[in-house]
């Protein structure tokens, strides 16, 4: 204050606490919201860990009900708790869970082809239940069939996951053929022969392509891509839903991506570099293969499997134009018969993404066998793009050229 | 030792080397210059490929003709004006107008020669009813008449074949006494030889065996019944009768297999044919003459010369007093007497009279008429709840039941709201009872160049379409809701749910997100573990699949989050539904989540370049921390933070898969609320692409170029904001 009278300073204790730093309350809030704001992101990926892990959890220790192809030899009132059954079918052991029509029961003992059961067991209701009626066991789902069979229809008791995996790995490579070289070429194009003009021109360009919706290039796939293939290379051989035009269509989407990080590592590679290059008598092109982009390299590698990583997860292109359905196929046909498996560019396949999306469009209910799985193939789906977002950050951190 | 010259190329050699490095360097660029070409290409085809679908033409076929609810309307006014007699008997009418001084009315050409003294005929457009001015179709109200039995009946029953030969034979001597026009011999003679080829050759009539039984159409009945009796002079010893009911329920009668022989004053139409096919009715259709339908006065109405067609449509369906079409008339009632319902004649007359009347021209009340006329009750019952037809009564309720309705727990929205108005009406004519359907389109290259081809193929397989130039994206498009009928289908909800999706997603991950960013840049130490996990996470997250986080959204907002998400929590559920979380609220916390991690990355990078000096000064006045960051750097970084959130909501926009997982629906007809179920503009093309039909591949198109110029208006923003903040800087 102007009009205050002036003090000579006195250094006594007071004074020299009203010059501490001052704790105030509400900085202390602020602080603790904004905190609490760096956190939801940390627990949004926990969200996802824990949600994909219980409920893959659920999907792998749910019981589902197999064909035993026995049934039952006589009629069997609601108190009767032993019973004849058929001889046919597989057996029986002592503490499964078996199904007859809507009823529950536990085998309690197994006597030659008498069952000895107890009865409405997980709140079913006991009923009255006549001869010949089938009588199915349960069974987990099985750990090692998720990952090595061949068929995935969950609600067929097929629960092998590699149809899924194989077309996903299908459209991944194909959309890397078109996206890598591409990419690549345009990134080497617009860091090392480009005028700033045609740069300030085609980077925006890649900016709207980067921007367009994915659904959008599926409809592009759909109605451009596949129509454009039959006609100019494969006629009637083309499926109308096909992996080769949603992979091409991937591959363009992914362009961008590629030739943005790529661009970024050679445009980071010194100058003088290059000069040198020249002065030791190179050409532009032999500075820009031999010199820049091995400089570049862990930049530009990281830009590819960023890619992947991309290309696995995209999911509307395929959802629209790569087809409903996983094509299950068997194993032994992979290599001897490759045209009726996931291999076949020209046919229809679901990959992982498709699928979730599909299963989940209609009105899911919670609970079903459909419900957990997707949710199993999303935990999958989960690990391949994080562990591929971490080799990516890994090669960057590890294998750059650090020039001064 | 070697001469060093050796190891290197020289002369020709080294300048082939050079030539060849050059070469390879050439090349490359192109290759390398190709590459980027092709990205631009594709953006190019991608564009016309839309573009293409999203205009060109289309054959559309209407469910009902909307002209013929203008004549239905109008006939029906024409029937109930005062004053006015209506039977499909035509010597009644011609009694009616004989015996009434100021009486005018129709009747069949027969009709008037047989009582021309008692009747004065009147001209239509200044032409009278003559064998020329019917034949070359000047006078309007001329049509041919058929006579029709069935294929079994004509080859089982010999006097049946042997009838309609001589019918063919001698309708030509006798109907022009009887004052009907003559058809055209040639015709005449190929129809007696399909009876032949049919039934097998004359016989001789008195050998002929059975009864014949006539009915139908009262403008044909003085010619058949003269040849039935002709036809008995001429030696047939059957019985023989006569009816006269009217085209429309001869023609139904006939089709049930309950009429003999059928005279129609008009040939039968598709649908009706199709009936009788089903009844195993298989009809034989023979024309044997024209017929006019005369307009004819009381001799005293002496004033009337001619009459255009505007005016014969005041005169039967307008107005009550002659003086009120010309005042030089008396003033005296307009009796009138007209072909009664169900006949040929009546349609004849309405088809030509109001011809030049559109749908567009008629009145709030007429249009009210033809929903009366032409929608089904129940599903006029729920339109008149959603909004009353008309202002005063009702159309398809009742008043007891309607106010039960709106006293309800659940009122209908017609409670509440005024009736609707005659644009409203229109639409709903449209909508409800026309039903245009696209048969068939075309792209718009296709639509330019190859018009001629298109046009000439769809008069071929659409002989009923109407082939026009079509742009999906039309005013209509953007405020329709979303429809099963390609043609009415539309964009609002979406869009909607779109603006209310963003706006949720928005208010949650901008504040949060900046928030974190503050945090991360302000305050964190950023060499502490727990803060370089957070960082890293960050980066994580954002390679995450975007399918991931809508099955994070499903199980936290959809499900967990129940009461909140679905609305329960602020009572916004009825009672008695069930909660269900897949919501606007659901939807926009979903994308909040998946663009949390751009928003704070572009973010931090906006406070990054906010330079140090700015908060030593601040510091260095005493502000706190908070005091520093909220006055000082903040506003130094918002342009840089806001360019990176509308790029980041422009993902949001555009993102389909994770609302999908969440639960987003089609069919969304109203606008949502933040608590309804939803749909986006980007579901909304999912869906359409997937459907098999053509058409909705056009409206995806339409769709698309809607989604992207909301896409390119949040970018262009972007750009803006980002150019004029960092010149004043």
């Amino acid at each position: 204050m102007i009009n205050s009278p002036v003090h000579d300073i006195d250094l006594t204790e007071d004074v020299a606490l009203s010059l501490r730093k001052k704790t105030k309350w509400h900085e202390t809030l602020i602080q603790g919201a904004l905190v609490a704001c760096g956190i939801l992101s940390v627990f949004t990926t926990i969200g996802i860990v824990v949600i994909l892990l219980n409920e893959s959890i659920s999907f792998f220790t749910r019981e589902v009900f197999e064909i035993t192809n026995k049934s039952i030899a006589t009629d069997i009132g609601p108190a009767d708790t032993t019973f004849e059954t058929t001889a046919s079918g597989s057996t029986l052991v002592v503490g499964q869970i078996v199904r007859v029509d809507d009823e529950l029961m536990e085998v309690l003992a197994v006597d030659g082809l008498s069952l000895t059961v107890e009865r409405g067991i997980q709140g079913t209701e006991v009923s009255f239940h006549t001869a010949d009626e089938e009588i199915e066991k349960s069974v987990r789902v099985p750990f090692r069939e998720v990952f090595t069979g061949s068929r995935w229809q969950p609600r067929l008791q097929q629960f092998g996951m590699w149809p899924l995996i194989l077309s996903t790995l299908m459209i991944s490579v194909i959309s890397m053929i078109v996206a890598l070289p591409l990419g690549l070429a345009s990134a080497i194009y617009l860091s090392e022969y480009a005028s700033n003009r045609t740069r300030s021109i085609v980077k925006p360009i890649l900016e709207v392509l980067a921007g367009i919706p994915t659904v959008v290039y599926g409809y592009f796939a759909l109605t451009f891509m596949t129509p454009f293939l039959e006609r100019a290379f494969f006629g009637d051989n083309i499926q109308v839903f096909n992996t080769l035009s949603a992979g091409i269509v991937v591959g363009v989407l992914i362009i961008p991506l590629v030739s943005s990080m790529s661009e970024d590592a050679l445009h980071a590679v010194p100058q003088s570099l290059r000069n040198a290059s020249y002065g030791l008598g190179a050409t532009k092109l032999e500075t820009a293969l031999r010199v820049v982009l091995p400089a570049a390299l862990s930049g530009v590698t990281a830009a590819f499997v960023v890619a992947i990583s991309r290309a696995i997860g995209e999911t509307m292109v395929v959802a629209v134009a790569a087809g409903a359905g996983p094509r299950n196929f068997e194993w032994s046909q992979v290599f001897t018969n490759y045209g009726e498996t996931p291999l076949n560019p020209l046919q229809s396949a679901e990959t992982m993404t498709g699928h979730i999306v599909r299963i989940s469009g209609g009105d899911l209910s919670y609970n079903s066998i459909d419900y957990n799985s997707i949710f199993a193939i999303g935990l999958v789906l989960f690990l391949i793009t994080l562990t591929l977002n971490i080799i990516s950050r890994r090669i960057v951190e590890r294998f750059r050229e650090v020039y001064d | 030792m070697e001469n060093p010259e050796n190891l290197y190329p020289v002369d020709e050699e080294l300048q082939k080397f050079i030539d060849y490095r050059k070469r390879s360097g050439t090349i490359w660029r192109g290759v390398f210059l190709m590459s980027l070409f092709v990205a631009i290409l594709v953006l190019i085809v991608l564009m016309l490929n839309i573009i293409n679908d999203a205009f060109g033409l289309v054959a559309l076929e209407n469910e009902v003709d909307p002209h013929s609810l203008v004549t239905g309307y109008q006939e029906n006014t024409m029937v109930s004006m005062p004053n006015t007699f209506a039977s499909t008997n035509h010597a009644a009418l011609a009694a009616v107008i004989q015996q009434n001084e100021t009486g005018i009315g129709f009747v069949g050409h027969a009709h008037y020669q047989t009582n021309a003294d008692d009747l004065r005929l009147i001209a239509v457009d200044g032409q009278f009813p003559t064998a020329e001015t019917v034949a070359d179709g000047s006078y309007p109200f001329a049509r041919p008449l058929y006579i029709y039995t069935a294929l079994d009946t004509l080859q089982s029953e010999p006097a049946v074949a042997g009838y309609f030969r001589f019918y063919l034979e001698n309708a030509n001597n006798s109907g022009g006494e009887l004052g009907y026009f003559l058809a055209d011999e040639t015709l005449m003679a190929d129809q007696i030889n399909l009876i032949d080829t049919l039934a097998g050759g004359p016989q001789a009539l008195d050998s002929l065996g059975g009864n014949l039984a006539l009915s139908g159409s009262s403008s044909l009945y003085p010619l058949s019944r003269q040849m039935l009796l002709d036809f008995r002079q001429a030696g047939f010893g059957g019985d023989i009768s006569i009816e006269q009911i009217g085209s429309e329920a001869g023609i139904e009668a006939f089709c049930r297999g309950d009429i003999q022989v059928l005279n129609a004053s008009r040939p039968m139409t598709v649908a009706e044919a199709a009936t009788c096919q089903r009844n195993r009715v298989n009809p034989v259709e023979i024309a044997v003459g024209l017929d006019a339908l005369a307009i004819v006065s009381h001799p005293s109405l002496d004033f009337l010369e001619s009459v255009s067609l505007k005016e014969m449509g005041q005169i039967f369906a307008a107005m009550n007093y002659w003086d009120e079409i010309d005042p030089s008339y008396p003033v005296e009632p307009i009796v009138r007497a007209v072909p009664g319902e169900g006949s040929g004649s009546l349609e004849l007359l309405s088809g030509s009279m109001f011809s030049t009347i559109g749908l567009e021209n008629l009145s709030g009340a007429a249009y009210a008429e033809i929903i009366r006329e032409n929608l089904g009750r129940g599903r006029g019952r729920a339109l008149e709840r959603d909004q009353r037809f008309l202002a005063e009564g009702f159309i398809f309720d009742s008043q007891t039941a309607f106010n039960g309705a709106c006293a309800s727990a659940e009122p209908p929205t017609g409670c509440a709201q005024p009736a609707r108005d005659r644009d409203n009406l229109l639409d709903l004519i449209e909508q409800e009872i026309i039903v245009p359907q696209i048969q068939q389109t075309w792209p718009l290259y296709d639509s330019i160049f190859n018009r001629q081809a298109i046009v000439a193929e769809a008069s071929r397989k659409y002989p009923d379409a109407i082939v026009e130039f079509k742009s999906w994206l039309n005013p209509d498009f953007l405020v329709n809701p979303q429809s099963s009928e390609a043609e009415l289908a539309g964009v609002r909800t979406a869009i909607w749910g779109t603006v209310m999706v963003v706006a949720t997603t928005f208010l949650f991950s901008f504040p949060v997100g900046v928030g974190a960013a503050i945090y991360l840049e302000e305050y964190a130490d950023s060499t502490k573990w727990y803060n370089k996990i957070i960082q890293t996470n960050i980066s994580n997250l954002a390679g995450v699949p975007s399918i991931i986080y809508g099955m994070l959204g499903l199980t936290v907002f959809v499900r967990l989050l129940l009461p909140l998400t679905s609305g329960e929590m602020f009572g916004r559920v009825a009672e008695g539904t069930d909660p269900s979380g897949r919501t606007v609220i659901s939807a926009g916390l979903t994308l909040g989540l998946l663009i949390l991690p751009i928003i704070i990355i572009n973010a931090q990078e906006a406070l990054r370049a906010v330079p140090n000096s700015m908060r030593r000064a601040g510091m260095g006045l005493g502000a706190t921390k908070w005091q520093t960051t909220w006055s000082h750097v903040l506003p130094a970084a918002l342009p840089g933070i806001l360019t990176g959130t509308i790029l980041a909501m422009s993902r949001a926009v555009g993102e389909t898969a994770p609302l999908i997982v969440v639960g987003a629906s089609t069919v969304i007809r109203t606008d949502p609320t933040f608590f309804s179920r939803f749909t986006v503009l980007p579901i909304q093309i999912f869906q359409w692409t997937s459907r098999p039909q053509p058409e909705f591949q056009n409206l995806a198109a339409a769709a698309i170029i809607v989604l992207l110029l909301i896409l390119l208006t949040l970018n262009a923003s972007a750009v803006i904001l980002r150019n004029r903040y960092s010149t004043s800087s």
